[in-house]
């Protein structure tokens, strides 16, 4: 070789005046592009690692999967619960028995007073003829009833409550008791209420558990960027020795992080669509039998949403932190 | 540019590296160090980059004291440093090119800037034309010159070479102290750890001698040259 002729030619000789002030700081010159150019080499480099290793990657995204699916399908029956408690708001009615002996006009005036009430969506008063008539009709006795001397049903008035809360419509009650006419006061919706106490409990449970979730995510992937940062340690080492700093030795190992992250939390909706799918046609089952017509309610985008980003970056932090404590401890 | 103050080093196993030794390299000069195996020229360059610290004296490169230096700083201070390592210290998994792009990334080099830099630094070692090869392929000697080339390529203040010429012929090594020549005339610090005799004595350089850690000559270059 003729290093020296050809460096003459092509090589800028170095001078001293000419030498650009070293630039000491990573993230200098680079523009946008450059750092997107970066980036993508850097998303590159560790994604081919990645299925480098298949089998190795798909056990820790499977991992993750199945850590973010238990949160995630507890959040999911949750709002199923939601849902079906706001389907029944509407018609979460209060029926107010009178007292004997009050008269329809009577009972009329003071069902148009609810009515007038901010509190309340609906009222309606159901005379004792009628309720006595709508009975006969439902049980077929109405032979049997016609032949009564008189009718032992009261009047009642039902109403429907603007705000549905338990609180709201405990309230309700303890005023519409002590109505004058009132006698007796029946909230037929008492089980929704106990419904959304269940549905309050599932989800502080979804709570609790995604804090564990997340906590477990952080060891499961920390862990294997330990793994991952030891296999390169030689390469570290060589990055320390020409002046790279501990954040430049991490950065290859962020993106591992965020795409295991990322594949858990997408596996996990896979995942949580195939169960709800399973449990569906088996509730499709006993509904039939109840002649109802609900259905489980898979994931919304924005759920779907939630996961992924959640699972990303755990994954990008736990990455973040594991990799700059075990660079730290490398030196070369 | 480099001063050792009356530099001691005691590894923990107690063995006495280098004893009390003091010099001085200044801009635009070119020593050697030369001594047998084990005599403290490796701990010496790793002393300059802040691999390792000394146990006692005052040790000034790049107008750092480094008895006295924090992590952060220590990288910024290797990337004024280029090193050409005994063992190479190539990345396999990454072409000629990138390994020699190393500390132009590093820095945060513009990618157009970055490539006319490396391939003029290869150019300086005659691998030009390997720069898409894997260092793997290449010989013992072109590693070495893909990790001089890398050494020179940010145009460094000082550059530290531990045995450059190990693996490589007589013409090789007198291309390779060509080009340390270059750098040397433009006012870098050179400072190369050799145990290759007959090449220090026929360059007729400032040449330092190490024996069990004590500096024991401190030979400046003959007039008569």
């Amino acid at each position: 070789m003729s290093v020296s002729k050809r460096s003459q030619a092509a090589a800028p000789k170095p001078q001293v005046k000419s030498r650009p002030k070293p630039n000491t700081r990573v993230g200098r010159n680079e523009s946008f592009s450059d750092l997107l150019q970066i980036h993508r080499r850097l998303a590159k480099n560790s994604g081919r690692r990645l299925v480098q290793t298949p089998v190795s990657s798909f056990i820790t995204v499977f991992v993750i999967a199945v850590s973010l699916l238990l949160p995630a399908l507890l959040f999911s029956l949750n709002s199923n619960l939601t849902s079906v408690l706001a389907g029944f708001e509407d018609s979460a009615q209060v029926t107010l028995y009178l007292h004997a002996g009050i008269s329809d006009a009577d009972a009329k005036e003071v069902s148009n007073d609810l009515l007038s009430l901010e509190t309340m969506n609906y009222a309606s008063y159901i005379s004792p003829a009628q309720a006595l008539d709508e009975f006969g009709t439902a049980t077929g006795l109405e032979n049997l009833l016609q032949e009564m001397a008189s009718n032992p049903l009261p009047g009642a008035i039902v109403v429907t409550p603007a705000n549905v809360s338990p609180t709201a419509v405990d309230d309700l009650v303890r005023q519409l008791q002590d109505l004058p006419e009132v006698d007796l006061v029946q909230i037929d919706s008492r089980w929704l209420q106990r419904l959304a106490a269940i549905s309050e409990l599932v989800g502080a449970i979804g709570r609790v558990l995604s804090l564990i979730v997340i906590l477990g995510l952080f060891f499961i992937v920390g862990n294997t960027i330990k793994l991952a940062v030891e296999n390169r340690k030689a390469e570290i080492r060589v990055i320390k020795l020409v002046g790279g700093s501990d954040m430049f030795a991490a950065r290859a190992f962020l993106y591992t992080g965020l795409f295991y992250g990322l594949g858990g939390g997408i596996l996990a909706i896979a995942l949580q669509g195939i169960v709800l799918v399973t449990f569906n046609s088996s509730l499709e089952a006993l509904m039939q039998l109840y002649e109802g017509d609900f259905q489980l309610r898979g994931f919304s985008l924005a759920n779907g949403l939630v996961v992924v980003l959640a699972g990303a970056t755990i994954g990008w932090t736990a990455a973040l932190l594991t990799s700059l404590r075990h660079i730290r401890g490398i030196s070369p | 540019m480099i001063k050792f103050d009356n530099i001691s080093k005691r590894y923990a196993d107690g063995q006495e590296a280098l004893v009390d030794v003091s010099f001085e390299v200044s801009r635009g000069e070119l020593a050697f160090i030369t001594g047998h195996s084990g005599a403290g020229k490796s701990t010496l360059l790793k002393l300059i980059l802040a691999i390792e610290s000394p146990s006692s004296g005052q040790l000034i490169a790049n107008g750092i004291n480094l008895s006295r230096i924090s992590s952060k700083q220590i990288a910024l201070h290797r990337r004024q440093i280029g090193t050409v390592f005994q063992d190479h210290q190539l990345l396999h998994d990454r072409s000629v090119f990138d390994n020699v792009a190393l500390p132009l990334e590093i820095c945060g080099y513009h990618p157009t800037d970055a490539g006319r830099r490396v391939r003029a630094a290869l150019d300086k070692v005659g691998l030009l034309k390997k720069e898409k090869s894997f260092p793997a392929a290449l010989s013992g000697g072109e590693q070495q010159r893909v990790g001089i080339a890398r050494a020179v390529v940010n145009r460094p203040r000082i550059i530290l070479a531990d045995e450059p010429t190990g693996n490589l012929d007589p013409a090789l090594s007198r291309e390779v102290i060509e080009v340390f020549e270059q750098f040397q005339s433009v006012g870098v610090c050179l400072l190369v750890a050799s145990h290759d005799a007959s090449l220090v004595e026929r360059l007729n350089c400032r040449t330092l001698v190490l024996d069990s850690g004590r500096l024991i000559a401190d030979q400046k270059p003959r007039p008569d040259s």
